[in-house]
């Protein structure tokens, strides 16, 4: 059974809904009538064509920034700013992170904030860096580490939040192939185990596909959701067998037509 | 557009206040007379000294030590500083000594020319120029060590011989962080020489304002303090227009700051 | 440190020895009047007699002490002061652009001011001194905290930082590169502007020993005075580079 079967099956309560959302900037329309469900759980990946505004989304749910018109509702509650539980990955890792803190130091930064009981974060600490897989460079700086152990920081220091909801912005972007793959099987290992839900916008329709449940396609100018592509492939997910399975390739093949003929 | 109307006068909110607060305050506080003097009677003794030539000759006298000091210590230092850059065996030797010669600061050096050449406008230049030979060296070694490696390997590549390299990659490229350099010491130069007048060398701008100061004419010295920090700002302006000039149109040609 | 580097500082060290030496030759083949230059020998013979018999140490620690104090309090003033500017965009929009203005204004030209409000006395000089200092410190700070990587203003959001917070945790650390390289020139300026001080003035202190030295042709004096305060200057250029590994070992493990 698919997510989305189960979810109409429990009529599950979204986690995060977006109402007629809509936003400007500078004179100019960013988004345009946003509607969206983002359920418990749920593994959902925004492309598009440079311009749709899913950067913008992403930032809005964060609660960066405030929509013009219409309500984000998070855990039943009008969204009103940056949220404990709604973190973020941002593809600058580099500059997200802080240089002169070591990896824990910088894990240490969302416990400081969350007001975690000094006596208790170091274990917390040591369980974020095994889970990321950086329990040998607990003492490095940031500025020792390659661009995938930067990220996997990043990652872990999203986790020390305790989220509900994961927001990442093409966190593997930056990364060379190898490493993105790997990456990719951790966060669902990661997002398996602590059962959060994630938003994960991407340029790469094979990731998007890969990783997600559910796909939404938005076209830009202005940003619009324009279709929204169910994911039924098996879970977890495998490298090579995911990837070959016949459905992935339909899916595919319909994501490259629909962003072909986006950019047209 | 009214936002951009009042981010071109937020700079000038401070000083004007400042100036308006210390009309009043000196006017009405009677301090004035020996220690300070009211911002109008200051732009006033600017006027007069302007006029009547004394500011004009001390201008030029302490501009006259201070470029040539800094010419010569420009030649020398930039010379010297190519020659560190260039030639890392010679650059790691001299590491120490340039050290202890550098902690000196420039004041000290007052007494040493002034008994080679008494007080006067040479044992000016001679201190402006024997301390900002360093700097400049210093910082032009460290634009010729700062040359991209690729730009050398593309030199190699193409088969460029030892002094091609060095005039037709090497230079080109150290050229704007020799020029930031040769900014940075013009106005050290300035700054130098004001100090040396105020000092005791009876020229210039500074030991006008001493003079001021020993006449209890506030006003004139606040003046010409107000003047020092002007020709500052114009030659930190002038070469920073020559910088643009010269470097900046070109991308990627580093124009810092 | 490498054994290369250790090589490479010994034989720096040997080059300095061998720069006395050609310096040592040059006066005794009288190239140079002695008058003007002194012998090494004699620069030594001057410096140790004046340490162990004459004022030199007490001139020195005098010297010395009235940098420390006017740095201190430049310091001071300079970090919080910068810091309360470039933390924020409204106070850099309107005070920022006068301070960086009074930049160029060579220090010394308070002096005239500080004679008018505190005579000709130590206090005066300790007052251009601070003033001296005080300007690299302030410029860089303000510098260091402007230059914040905005993400990490988004990051702070989302964490709820207070201002204060971020000023601690995030703009301070980020500042402290630019922080200590205006502490150097702050410091350099420090000790210029002692000297300086001391010299107009005449109270105790390295310059004034220097200068009155000068006035009676009395060069060996004058060496050793520089001397000394070649020891300052390297010394407290030690201590500073110490310190940046210290406080900046992140910066300097980067790939």
């Amino acid at each position: 059974m698919t997510r989305q079967e189960s979810e109409a099956a429990s009529h599950r309560q979204p986690l995060v809904s977006l109402l007629d959302v809509n936003l400007s900037l500078g004179g100019i329309e960013i988004l345009r009538n946003i509607k969206l469900d983002l359920f418990p759980g749920e593994f959902v990946c925004v492309i598009g064509p440079s311009g749709c505004g899913k950067t913008t989304l992403l930032r809005l749910i964060a609660g960066l920034f405030r929509a013009g018109d219409g309500r984000i509702i998070y855990r039943g509650k009008e969204l009103t700013g940056p949220q404990h539980d709604i973190s973020v990955v941002f593809q600058d890792y580099g500059k997200a992170l802080l240089p002169w803190r070591t990896a824990a130091g910088n894990i240490a930064l969302a416990l400081e904030a969350n007001g975690t009981p000094r006596a208790d974060r170091p274990g917390i600490i040591a369980g974020l860096l095994e889970k990321t897989g950086l329990a040998a460079h607990s003492d490095k700086y940031p500025g020792q580490m390659s661009g995938g152990m930067q990220q996997r920081l990043q990652i872990a220091r999203c986790l020390a939040q305790d989220p509900q909801l994961l927001l990442m912005d093409e966190p593997f972007g930056a990364l060379d192939a190898m490493t993105r793959q790997g990456l990719q099987d951790e966060l669902l290992a990661i997002l398996a185990s602590t059962g959060a839900t994630a938003f994960f916008v991407t340029h790469d329709l094979e990731e998007a596909i890969y990783l997600g449940d559910r796909v939404i396609g938005l076209l830009p100018h202005p940003g619009r959701v324009a279709e929204v592509f169910d994911v039924p492939l098996p879970r977890p997910r495998h490298q090579l067998e995911t990837r070959e399975d016949p459905e992935f390739l339909r899916l595919r093949r319909e994501l490259a037509r629909f962003i072909t003929l986006a950019e047209a | 557009m009214t936002d951009r109307a009042l981010a071109d006068v937020r700079p000038f909110v401070l000083p004007v206040a400042l100036v308006t607060i210390a009309e009043i305050a000196t006017r009405v506080s009677g301090m004035e007379s020996y220690t300070l003097a009211p911002p109008s009677r200051i732009a006033a003794a600017l006027f007069q000294a302007g006029s009547d030539g004394t500011l004009v000759s001390a201008t030029l006298q302490t501009l006259a030590s201070v470029i040539t000091g800094f010419a010569i210590g420009a030649v020398v230092g930039v010379s010297l500083g190519l020659v560190l850059g260039l030639q890392r065996p010679l650059d790691l030797l001299s590491e120490l000594p340039v050290e202890v010669v550098r902690a000196m600061p420039s004041i000290a050096l007052l007494p040493v020319w002034m008994v080679i050449y008494g007080l006067g406008y040479k044992m000016e230049i001679a201190v402006i120029a024997f301390t900002t030979v360093w700097p400049n060296m210093v910082m032009t070694r460290a634009a010729v060590r700062g040359v991209t490696p690729r730009l050398l390997e593309v030199s190699r590549v193409l088969g460029l011989s030892y002094l091609q390299r060095i005039w037709k990659i090497v230079l080109p490229a150290a050229l704007p962080g020799i020029f930031v350099a040769l900014r940075l010491t013009l106005g050290f130069s300035l700054i130098i020489g004001i100090t040396i007048e105020i000092i005791g060398n009876p020229q210039g701008l500074g030991s006008a304002l001493m003079l001021a100061r020993e006449g209890m004419d506030p006003g004139t010295m606040l003046a010409l303090i107000v003047w020092i920090g002007l020709i500052g700002l114009a030659l930190n302006a002038i070469t920073a227009t020559i910088q643009h000039r010269l470097f900046g149109h070109i991308a990627g040609y580093g124009a810092r700051s | 440190m490498s054994k290369a580097r250790v090589g490479w500082y010994l034989a720096s060290l040997l080059f300095g020895v061998a720069l006395i030496l050609v310096w040592k030759a040059i006066v005794d083949a009288r190239l140079i009047s002695p008058v003007f230059v002194p012998s090494p020998e004699a620069t030594l013979r001057s410096l140790v007699d004046g340490l162990l018999e004459g004022e030199a140490a007490e001139l020195f620690r005098a010297t010395l002490m009235r940098m420390i104090y006017g740095w201190l309090l430049a310091s001071i003033v300079g970090v919080g002061l910068g810091a309360l500017v470039g933390n924020s965009p409204t106070a850099r929009a309107y005070l920022g652009p006068t301070l960086e203005a009074l930049r160029p204004l060579p220090a010394s030209a308070i002096i005239p001011v500080a004679i008018a409000f505190f005579g000709l006395s130590d206090r005066m000089v300790l007052a251009v001194v601070a003033f001296g200092a005080l300007w690299p410190m302030l410029l860089s700070t303000m510098h260091g905290f402007q230059r914040v990587e905005p993400r990490l203003f988004e990051v702070a959001r989302i964490y709820h930082m207070s201002r204060l917070e971020f000023a601690w945790k995030i703009a301070l650390p980020s500042a402290l590169p630019e922080i200590l390289a205006g502490a150097r020139l702050s410091l350099t300026a420090s000790l210029a502007m002692a000297v300086a001080g001391e010299m107009l003035v005449g109270v105790d202190g390295v310059g004034q020993w220097m200068l009155n030295a000068g006035r009676s042709y009395r060069s060996a004096e004058i060496f050793a005075g520089l001397a000394l305060l070649a020891t300052i200057g390297v010394g407290t250029s030690i201590l500073l580079g110490a310190a940046e590994r210290k406080l900046l070992r992140w910066r300097q493990l980067q790939r």
